[in-house]
């Protein structure tokens, strides 16, 4: 053991500068997985733990269309006989208009608007500037507090007064931090005022747009509490969410949301094992004397191969502790450079669990990936000392190599179902990954086979650049496999983002509309088309609609006790905007059914856009009862329809054949195509608002940059994983250039010696490592434009479109770094002189 | 004792089976110096290897001490080379990533030794490179490299030496000084040294000559003197 232990010692001494990419692979990978886990962990905990702020309440009873008294009474009975409520209070939330209400400016801003009532909020706190307390005097006769985004776009400040639909408030301050916080997707700075200034300034008039909430803080557990009023309100589509299982719902989406980043980070240690099995393939390869002459020795193949094992044990565990090092250090930068969007309280340490699966990780991915090059010292015969004539017998697989590569093949796939959390997940994970490999592995030998063809061709350093690509030993396959998976990420990830962020460009949709108007009343219809037609010389889309809720399907009413039903309340119990027309629109089509007749009549019918109709298991013929204003109608389905998202100006999901509903009370929706710059719009918002201070709208642009941001943040965050993936492609690809130095710099000293000029050889350089990233460029490009096409039509569902500039920049990009790296690890190569080298060999 | 029987090797050259040691049988007594000449390709190296147990004959068997090595696993070669032969080669061999006292010590920590350090520090003075311990093979002249060889071949007490062409890669000084050296310790630690060499001067000195001929004995005489 002392001899294991020494010889380990010695041996990391002596070849850790060759081992260096070992390290580093292994500290890349390992930095990933630890950085990627630990953030998700510490943003669940930050925030999971935080659910009760979030909610800003401990339960909430839920409603979008406003409380009955029937429904209060019901809550009243359950709630009265509770020891454990401390705190009750109720808020209203809806979108709205703000402007100025100074004359001359045409500032008009959408906004988030909440009405809230004392003791507000029962569970988290306002944080104002300069750390003064909030204090409910302010929203005290029509005062408001405001995001401070808001002052700028309003162009008001604190003092000012500003229009929000009929009524009138004073800016008296802004926030810093909202209770809750900005709890994610929202159109429209968040706007304060009390909650008999919500209803008396109008907005609640229309209840559908109006979501009401009672909210309640607790002494103790309130889950039982919330199970009772659950069933005491069944039947009701009133929704009861306790902190708790937002908790854990939120527990639950941090969870896979961080076994799929792991399965990421997982990835780059990958790709470290393949840069750490070449290392290892090398190492034992320039190893054979050394281990002859220690078998001579009268040392063991298993002694020798348990010193290479725990000298790798070794690398493995102080590249992992880099690599947790490297994850600390990312955290930090992370909190540098997105602080605003990140939680308060969030941690930004790597925790002892997270790094010490990291290093178990990093030592198992050594372990596993050296296992089968350092099994050849087994077959090292110490007679090669005398004659090297075992090579044959060095190369063959034997019986061992196989059963060992399966038991490597199952340990990697334990961890990437420990990893990802299922065996399921981590074995397609494995599977994907392997394939993709064998692919760009065949892929490199077709591309070696077809450039070994074309040897014969060009000048002299371009023919010994080829030579060199399949020179006996070479790396070319391995580098085209690293790097080439690299690019393949990256550029499959900006490939999808450009047809991602196609789709969402809304200059190019001629269809989708640049502005939505809603709530328009029958008396404004003319005074609004007149106004539309005056400001933008185009005539305005019209339609009437009408607020429905479903209640019964095919007779049954909708049960809320059924968990499928439950969890699709939001989607299926809300309250729908429906429209009535005689014929279909275009961009749509008839997928089942008929289209009605305009002189047929019969039952009232009614057209279900395919994706609800899969949700609610309709079929034509089916019945549907809708609750529209208290009053019951029953319709039969006369067809499913489809809708081309990109061709059509409206997206209702039901649409009535027209008569049903003549006598409903109705609103009209409008719509406009014609794009017009800022100032425009911003005056045609001003315009509408002050006639018509009820109606709402609904800037497209607006909404589209900020889909845009999130696509690009999404897209922002993809590559900056993918960038790691690549960086372990360089590592891998400098680690096998610094491992087959010693033969190129044989190979340069020979040239030296018949003449070649220091030129020349840095031509074969510069051509050989330029040909390789063009492989490696063009592999990944190729696999990265086909992989965004299978994504975006077979799983996004959106055009796809081949964006060969990036195809050529891609390739560019990846031929000029491996050039640059190969290049700068070879340098050396070329200041050697001839004749040392020479007497060396 | 180290016995021969019979022993040939055969290799593979391309489809055809190559020969180079045919029939060979001798019986070498402890403590006898002998020297193997014979033209390249003889099969000298070929049978130094073999008897050091790092090639298995293709036939015949061989004995170290009473004892066939032939059937034994590669571990328990490995043992008796540890304990029984120490080998010096043409080329050296030294480890490049150990210094030469490194290379010294690896023999005796393979076999446990409890007084490794002290033994191998004994040893490079006993070849007089106490001053050159802490380089590395690639800082050391080939003389140098070759006596730091010899000191690792005996670092383990053998009771056998073998030795291939110890003295080609070395000028004619160099060559002397390393054959004095090995000579030296033979009679010192009184070894049975088998010594592979081209150079007749050098095989005459030896107290018995085995001259292979086309991987056969074409003469194994005893000398007259000793060395």
């Amino acid at each position: 053991m002392k001899f294991i232990l020494n010889l380990t010692k010695r041996e990391i001494r002596s070849s850790w500068k060759r081992l260096l990419f070992f390290f580093l692979c292994i500290a890349i990978g390992v930095g990933s997985i630890v950085a990627l886990r630990s953030l998700i962990g510490n943003l669940s905990q930050a925030v999971g733990g935080d659910a009760r702020a979030l909610l800003t309440a401990d339960f909430v009873v839920d409603s979008n269309k406003g409380f009955s008294p029937t429904e209060i009474s019901r809550i009243e009975s359950v709630i009265e006989d509770s020891s454990i409520i401390e705190a009750r209070n109720e808020i209203m939330e809806s979108s709205a208009m703000a402007r100025p209400a100074q004359s001359g400016s045409e500032k008009v801003q959408f906004v988030s608007l909440k009405g809230i009532e004392p003791p507000f909020p029962l569970v988290g706190n306002f944080e104002m500037p300069g750390g003064k307390k909030f204090d409910f005097d302010l929203l005290e006769n029509r005062g408001a507090v405001v995001a401070p985004i808001l002052l700028e776009e309003l162009d008001v400040k604190v003092g000012d007064k500003i229009l929000i639909g009929e009524s009138e408030f004073i800016v008296r301050g802004t926030f810093e931090k909202e209770p809750g916080g900005s709890g994610g997707f929202r159109l429209g700075a968040r706007v304060f005022i009390k909650k008999d200034a919500f209803e008396e300034a109008g907005i609640a008039r229309n209840r559908s747009r109006v979501r009401q909430r009672i909210l309640y803080r607790t002494s103790a557990n309130p889950t039982a509490l919330v199970e009772q009023l659950r069933e005491k309100l069944k039947g009701t589509s009133l929704r009861v969410l306790s902190y708790r299982e937002t908790q854990e719902r939120l527990g639950e989406q941090f969870e896979r949301t961080e076994n799929y980043l792991s399965l990421t980070g997982l990835l780059i240690l990958v790709l470290g094992g393949v840069g750490v099995w070449n290392v290892a393939r090398v190492f034992v390869e320039q190893k054979r004397k050394a281990v002859a002459v220690l078998k001579c020795l009268g040392a063991g193949g298993n002694t020798i191969m348990l010193a290479y094992l725990l000298q790798i044990g070794v690398l493995g565990l102080l590249g992992s502790a880099f690599g947790v090092l490297l994850a600390q250090i990312g955290l930090w930068s992370a909190r540098s450079a997105f602080n605003d969007a990140l939680p308060d309280t969030m941690s930004y340490s790597v925790a002892f669990g997270t790094a010490f699966q990291g290093i178990l990780l990093g030592i198992f991915i050594s372990l596993l990936f050296s296992a089968l090059p350092l099994l050849q010292v087994r077959n090292i015969k110490p007679n090669l000392l005398l004659r090297d004539d075992n090579n044959d017998e060095f190369r063959t697989l034997d019986p061992v190599k196989w059963i060992a590569g399966i038991v490597c093949l199952l340990l990697l796939l334990v961890l990437a179902s420990w990893q990802a959390g299922s065996f399921v997940v981590g074995g397609f994970f494995l599977v994907g990954l392997a394939v993709t490999s064998a692919v760009l592995y065949f892929a490199a030998f077709v591309l070696i086979w077809f450039l070994r063809k074309l040897k014969k061709f060009g000048s002299f350093s371009l023919s010994q650049a080829l030579n060199s690509l399949h020179r006996p030993g070479n790396q070319t396959k391995v580098i085209l496999l690293a790097v080439g998976l690299g690019a393949f990420v990256v550029l499959a990830v900006q490939s999808l983002e450009s047809n991602l962020v196609r789709e969402f460009d809304f200059s190019r949709n001629q269809r989708l509309p640049s502005f939505f108007f809603f709530d328009i009343q029958q008396s404004q219809v003319a005074g609004f088309d007149k106004l539309v037609l005056e400001s933008l010389g185009e005539k305005a889309e019209i339609v009437p609609t009408v607020r429905a809720r479903i209640s019964h399907l095919n007779g049954e009413p909708l049960n809320y006790d059924n968990r499928d039903v439950r969890q699709q309340q939001g989607q299926i119990g809300r309250e729908f905007a429906v429209t009535y027309r005689s014929d279909l629109d275009e961009g749509e089509e008839l997928l089942e059914g008929f289209w009605w007749d305009e002189t047929e009549t019969g039952l009232p019918q009614v057209s279900v856009l395919d994706s609800m109709a899969e949700t609610l298991k309709l079929n034509p013929g089916d019945s549907m009862t809708f609750d529209i204003s208290g009053r019951s109608v029953t319709v039969q389905v006369a067809n499913i329809r489809k809708l081309d998202v990109r061709n059509t100006r409206t997206a209702f999901v039901f649409v009535f054949r027209p008569g049903v509903l003549d006598d409903a009370p109705k609103s009209f929706a409008a719509n406009i195509l014609k794009r017009v710059p800022a100032n425009q719009r911003q005056r045609l918002q001003r315009d509408v608002i002050d006639r018509f201070p009820n109606v709402q709208i609904v800037d497209v642009a607006e909404i589209v940059a900020v889909v845009q941001k999130i696509v690009e943040n999404f897209v922002l965050a993809i590559s900056f994983v993918g960038s790691f993936v690549i960086l372990s492609g360089i590592l891998i690809l400098i680690g096998s250039v610094s491992l087959t130095k010693s033969q190129r710099v044989y190979e340069n000293a020979v040239l030296k010696t018949l003449g070649a000029k220091r030129r020349t050889l840095s031509a074969i350089l510069v051509a050989e490592y330029g040909i390789l990233g063009l492989m490696a460029g063009l592999i990944g490009a190729v696999f990265a434009l086909a992989l965004s096409y299978a994504v975006s039509v077979y799983i996004l569902d959106i055009e796809w479109q081949a964006n060969l500039s990036l195809f050529f920049t891609g390739v560019f990009v990846t031929v000029a770094l491996v050039t640059l790296c190969g290049t700068a690890a070879s340098v050396g190569v070329l200041l050697k002189k001839p004749l040392a080298t020479l007497r060396s060999q | 004792m180290i016995t021969l029987s019979n022993v040939t090797k055969t290799v593979k050259s391309g489809s055809d089976d190559l020969t180079i040691l045919n029939d060979v049988s001798f019986e070498v007594p402890d403590g006898q110096f002998v020297s193997v000449t014979g033209a390249s390709g003889s099969g000298k190296s070929t049978l130094l290897g073999l008897i050091a147990g790092l090639d298995a004959p293709t036939d015949g068997d061989i004995y170290i001490d009473g004892e066939s090595i032939v059937a034994m696993t590669e571990d328990e070669l490995a043992d008796t080379r540890s304990k029984k032969i120490g080998f010096v080669f043409q080329s050296f061999h030294l480890i490049p990533s150990l210094t030469a006292f490194e290379n010294v010590l690896i023999p005796l920590e393979i076999k446990g030794a409890a007084d490794a350090k002290e033994r191998a520090a004994r040893l490079l003075e006993d070849v007089e490179l106490t001053n050159r311990g802490h380089h590395y093979p690639s800082e050391l002249s080939g003389g140098e490299q070759q006596r730091i060889a010899i000191a690792r071949a005996f670092a383990n007490r053998p009771a056998i030496l073998l030795a291939d062409e110890p003295t080609g890669n070395l000028d004619s000084k160099n060559g002397s000084h390393i054959f004095d050296l090995m000579l030296q310790m033979h009679d010192a630690n009184d070894v049975t040294l088998i010594l592979v060499t081209h150079d007749h001067g050098l095989a005459a000195r030896a107290e018995r000559q085995i001259v292979l001929v086309d991987g056969s004995v074409d003469s194994d005489d005893l000398l007259t003197h000793k060395s």
